[in-house]
């Protein structure tokens, strides 16, 4: 986890000459045009849902609402906007969302733009270890009096329905100083220049070319764009970040994550009826990482599964009945862990493997990024574009949000006190609030994954498992981890 | 913030005066030798060719090209901006300057004027704050309509102006005139004649007056053997608009102050942060001795022009005053009580 000191840190102690030669070689990413560049308070490259929660955040706020802001997006804006599933059919791209992301979209009023017949809370979470079936269970019930509903642990909703949403709250804000590049790529980045004697010196500012990425182009786009702020929420190869010039450390797990909607057999009534829901996961460390199984409404599941790039291919070549057989069998491999499920089979349905049907299967690459610094002069990251995180918690989503619930703050303290939202001493507020709680939860689940893919019964798998058989007896402990986990 | 004692204020904490007041120090040098000293010599001087020392010009020099770097010297005085901010607006919500329309609390009315701006830190930052269109509400608490930034470095001010025009917003007001840099003192501005028609042109007086009058880090540095503390502030509020404030900050001369800015801040390398005798410890001032100045001020200040003097005009008088410690790892953060430990704002409001 060591990484290199960041050159915000290191400049006091390089000498002035050397400092403008990095400066200088910092910014290319592209070429140069004379024409005057329309200029933006905000600019955000990438419109998923970080950059579009950011968007919204600034939007629903009276202080930073008449900023000048623009989000350039490849995909089209508006398909997403009118996306659109039958009520028995989930798209494979689900996220969890902690009961802190879920309180930010409602206080940007983003929330009631999702269609709530689609996200499914769960109120518990079962997590055991499939070499030596030691177990933990995380639900509120020891913090909850009696009747009163259970606390949430984590709400699921489709990628889609929560982009829908931002958009939607966006479409909300009105379109006064907001422009949306949809269908539009970013060409290239570079530094403006000074437009002495009639203009402002844009030197030190990003002005972005922008074009359309096809037909379906439906904004006229100025050709030349300068940013305040540039916020890179254009993913883990952002090109935001390479014109900054922050370098990025991380490796890559050989590990794939697999996931599929799974529809349930018929729930026993009395289950079904009631509001309490759970979330499954099983560590499988002979295989190379855990399968989850989480809740989504209509009796539906989503599944993950982190495993092996040559498991992940033999198991997307499988029929469906020989994959349902696989992901059944891989709740209950062992004899102990058969006996477990056979024990909860009573009462919830998914040991049952003539009750499962799948639907899509996809599969992508787990990787840990996190990059050296979230700011430059005029740039910001947000989301994967300053760190990925191994899914097996389900935090990746919930980091971004959190960044850019950060970032909106930061920016609505700077135009309260006539600081300039791009400079760095405005910056540093937003990436001293999110570097190290982002490398704590990365760690911790890179730390997981490491200790969870230890086969066999050495010391390292007494040792995990003895440490989840305490964490599981000691409430104060566990409430505390609990805590820590909506948070983020 | 009640834990925060004396005692436990931490070592960086000194370094808030030190590295912020250095500017000011030869900065105010300047302008109190050559102008409050000799007003009429001064009026007639060519501040290209000012009285400034080589030395003090090459300190300048040295020092400009750091002043807008945030990890420079001038860091702890970036951080503390946006306190002065919010000082002013409590000053503001307190008992706002009066106007002609009762009903315009909220828009951006006021007329600034920054005494020793400096590298445009403050008055940068409130310029970008003045809407573009003059009828929007204002956006912050501060309303400011327009700034006007003096201070007799001509480096500085050329410093300043460079990096104004690096905001587009910033740059605008320059060419509209709603953001001034001159490169005056305090003394030449009310020797000037404002324009009948400007805003700042008042009904009693010839020279401009201002709703709201800065002195960001300037007073500490007064030389007390070229001219006294109520006379240079009688002549700040002289250019204060009846009903307007004097707002500053500067570091009380208390025994906590001393052992952080004398005795840590000063000691050998690697604890201290400036070379030895950079700071005069018995220069700095504490909040009564400034309360008592500001009424001899005010009283000096009443003598040109109105229908009021000596203490009738302190009727109307409000005085305020708060301490502000730089907490490592957090920040600036306003502390009220702390007036005596170190660094504090104070403002004076001048009765109607």
């Amino acid at each position: 986890m060591m990484r290199p000191i960041s050159r915000g840190l290191l400049r006091p102690y390089v000498c002035r000459s050397c400092r403008n030669g990095i400066a200088a070689s910092r910014r290319r990413f592209g070429t140069q045009s004379d024409q005057t560049p329309e200029i933006y308070d905000v600019v955000c490259v990438g419109g998923g849902p970080a950059g579009l929660g950011l968007l919204a955040a600034l939007r629903a706020s009276p202080i930073t609402s008449k900023l000048k802001v623009a989000l350039v997006e490849t995909q089209d804006l508006n398909k997403a906007r009118d996306w659109k599933l039958d009520s028995s059919q989930f798209s494979n791209r689900v996220s969890s969302l902690t009961p802190s992301t879920v309180a930010f979209l409602q206080r940007i009023g983003a929330w009631e733009h999702l269609d709530i017949e689609r996200v499914q809370d769960y109120q518990e979470m079962q997590v055991w270890d499939g070499e030596t079936g030691s177990r933990i269970s995380f639900d509120w019930s020891s913090e909850t009096p009696a009747f009163e509903d259970l606390r949430t642990v984590a709400t699921m909703t489709e990628n889609a329905n929560l982009v829908r949403g931002l958009l939607g709250r966006i479409a909300a804000s009105g379109d006064e100083n907001l422009t949306l590049f949809s269908n539009h790529t970013v060409a290239s980045i570079e530094n403006g220049s000074d437009l002495k004697p009639n203009g402002p010196d844009l030197s030190a500012w990003p002005i972005l070319s922008v074009k359309p990425t096809g037909p379906g182009a439906d904004t006229k786009s100025p050709s030349r764009i300068a940013a305040r702020l540039l916020v890179g929420a254009d993913g883990i190869n952002s090109p935001v970040r390479s014109f900054a010039d922050i370098p990025t450390q991380g490796w890559d797990y050989n590990r794939h994550g697999i996931v599929a909607t799974l529809a349930l057999g018929d729930l026993d009534p009395l289950v079904s009826n009631s509001n309490i829901h759970t979330a499954y996961q099983r560590f499988l460390p002979t295989l190379g990482g855990p399968i989850a199984l989480l809740p989504l409404p209509n009796n539906h599941a989503t599944l993950v599964w982190s495993t092996r790039p040559e498991h992940a291919a033999y198991l997307k070549s499988l029929p469906t009945p020989a994959f349902l057989a696989m992901i059944n069998a891989a709740f209950r491999l062992e004899m102990t862990d058969l006996a477990y499920m056979m024990g909860m089979s009573a009462s919830e349905s998914i040991s049952h493997e003539d009750e499962l049907s799948w639907r899509t299967v996809a599969s992508f690459p787990l990787r840990f990024r996190h990059a050296a610094q979230y700011i430059s002069p005029r740039v910001a990251l947000v989301g994967d574009a300053a760190h990925v995180i191994h899914p097996l918690a389900g935090q990746g989503l919930n980091l971004g949000m959190a960044d850019v619930a950060a970032l909106s703050r930061t920016i609505e303290y700077a135009v309260s006190h006539g600081m300039d939202v791009g400079d760095l001493l405005t910056l540093e507020r937003y990436s001293s609030e999110r570097y190290l709680p982002n490398a704590k939860i990365g760690g911790a689940c890179d730390l997981l994954h490491k200790m969870y893919s230890v086969p066999g019964q050495g010391p390292i798998t007494w040792a995990r498992s003895l440490g989840l058989d305490v964490i599981d007896r000691l409430p104060f402990v566990k409430s505390f981890l609990m805590k820590n986990a909506e948070g983020y | 913030m009640k834990s925060i004692r004396p005692g436990f204020l931490p070592i960086r904490a000194l370094r808030a005066p030190i590295s912020t007041s250095r500017p000011a120090l030869c900065r105010f040098q300047n302008t109190s030798r050559s102008s409050i000293v000799h007003p009429k010599q001064q009026s007639t001087r060519n501040h290209t060719t000012s009285s400034v020392s080589a030395d003090e010009v090459s300190h300048f020099s040295g020092l400009a090209s750091s002043w807008w770097d945030p990890m420079g010297p001038s860091r702890i005085l970036h951080l503390m901006n946006p306190l002065r901010h919010e000082f002013i607006a409590s000053c503001l919500a307190e008992s706002p300057p009066p106007s002609s329309d009762p009903s315009s609390n909220t828009s951006a009315n006021l007329h600034y004027l920054d005494i020793g701006c400096g590298g445009g830190i403050f008055a940068e930052s409130l310029a970008r704050t003045v809407p573009l269109d003059s009828s929007a509400p204002a956006p912050t608490p501060t309303r400011a309509a327009s700034m006007t930034a003096i201070d007799p470095t001509t480096s500085l001010i050329q410093i300043a102006k460079d990096h104004a025009r690096r905001d587009p917003t910033v740059d605008t007001h320059l060419r509209t005139g709603k953001f001034r840099y001159l490169n005056t003192t305090l003394e030449d501005v009310l020797a000037s004649k404002s324009e009948p028609e400007s805003p700042t042109s008042s009904p009693h007086t010839t020279h401009p007056q201002f709703d709201v009058v800065t002195l960001f880090e300037v007073i500490e540095h007064i030389d007390p053997k070229t001219t006294t503390y109520s006379a240079f502030l009688a002549n700040c509020l002289r250019a204060v608009k009846p009903g307007g404030w004097l707002v500053g900050s500067t570091i009380a001369r208390t025994f906590p102050s001393f052992i952080l800015n004398q005795v840590i801040a000063e000691a050998p390398w690697p604890i201290g942060v400036v070379p030895r005798g950079t700071h005069e410890w018995s220069k700095f001032v504490n909040p009564p001795e400034l309360h008592a100045w500001a009424q001899e001020a005010l009283m000096r200040a009443a003598d040109t022009g109105v229908t009021r003097a000596g203490p009738s005009v302190l009727e109307d008088m409000r005085w305020k005053c708060v301490g502000t410690i730089y907490v490592p790892g957090l920040g600036w953060k306003i502390v009220p009580g702390s007036e005596d430990w170190g660094n504090y704002f104070w403002a004076v409001k001048k009765g109607v």
